[in-house]
């Protein structure tokens, strides 16, 4: 029984390159895209249950964290609709990143007054 | 890596806007995609960690004897992510400059970050709670 001839090597595969091969990802980006927009989903879910925590403390500012969760996934949906991945997306990237770095320091810093200053609810978990 | 390098792109206008100044070419778009991601990634971890700081101080019974245990434990997770928050972003700005110039990727201080962090704060707990069964 002579062995199996090894498979031939998969062309454009190991170069990483972007001329099209068999992975699927190669012939349809789209695919990085939609992983991309469930990164922003998850990110915005993120978000919603902070908002939930901090609800457990002061109803107000967890009502304001809470409804940044819909504006971040709103965020994510915009490549989806800008549609050419052109000169333009990591432009588009850039803006809504730094939205997000701004936010989630902001959420932080009402974190931790709520942390600080509000009444705890002594012994909830035990 | 100078500290003015790595927080240069902080600032408005500086750099990031896909065109920073320095021209390189558009990179693959699953490239710039995959970056994205892996901001998102730590932003979400950066979130877990503000929750984790409010939980410990908000719903956590106090610890006998060491009244200011829970603070302790709260407050450095809540900047800690923070903190992982602004650095992600200027990573972000650094890969997406070396991935224009087909540079090698700039090695992350995050996992380093969030490594010494939690190491601490493990340490931190331990003391907690031994002062507190010692009382």
């Amino acid at each position: 029984m002579t062995p199996a001839p090894p498979p031939p090597p998969e062309p454009g595969r190991p170069s990483g390159g972007s001329q099209p091969g068999p992975d699927p990802e190669e012939r349809d980006p789209g695919l990085a895209r939609e992983r991309t927009s469930l990164a922003w989903t998850r990110t915005a879910i993120a978000f919603a249950a902070l908002g939930g925590v901090v609800l457990k403390a002061n109803v107000v500012t967890g009502l304001i964290i809470l409804a940044i969760a819909p504006l971040v996934w709103q965020l994510g949906r915009v490549p989806a609709r800008g549609g050419s991945p052109g000169a333009s997306l990591a432009a588009v990237s850039a803006a809504r990143l730094r939205l997000i770095t701004v936010s989630i320091v902001a959420v932080s810093l009402l974190s931790l007054l709520v942390a600080v200053l509000g009444r705890s609810v002594p012994g909830a978990l035990r | 890596m100078s500290r003015s390098g790595r927080w240069a792109g902080l600032l408005p206008g500086a750099a990031g806007t896909g065109h920073d100044g320095d021209d390189g070419s558009e990179p693959d778009p699953r490239f710039t995609f995959a970056n994205e991601r892996t901001f998102l990634a730590w932003s979400r971890t950066a979130l877990a960690l503000v929750v984790a700081g409010l939980g410990i101080v908000q719903l956590l019974p106090p610890f006998p004897g060491v009244p200011v245990g829970r603070h302790l434990l709260g407050v450095p997770l809540i900047v800690l992510g923070a903190v992982l928050a602004v650095v992600a972003y200027s990573e972000w700005v650094r890969n997406q400059r070396a991935l224009r110039h087909g540079d090698p990727l700039p090695k992350s201080v995050m996992p380093w970050i969030l490594a010494a962090t939690i190491a601490g704060m493990a340490v931190i707990s331990a003391v907690i709670l031994l002062i507190s069964a010692v009382r």
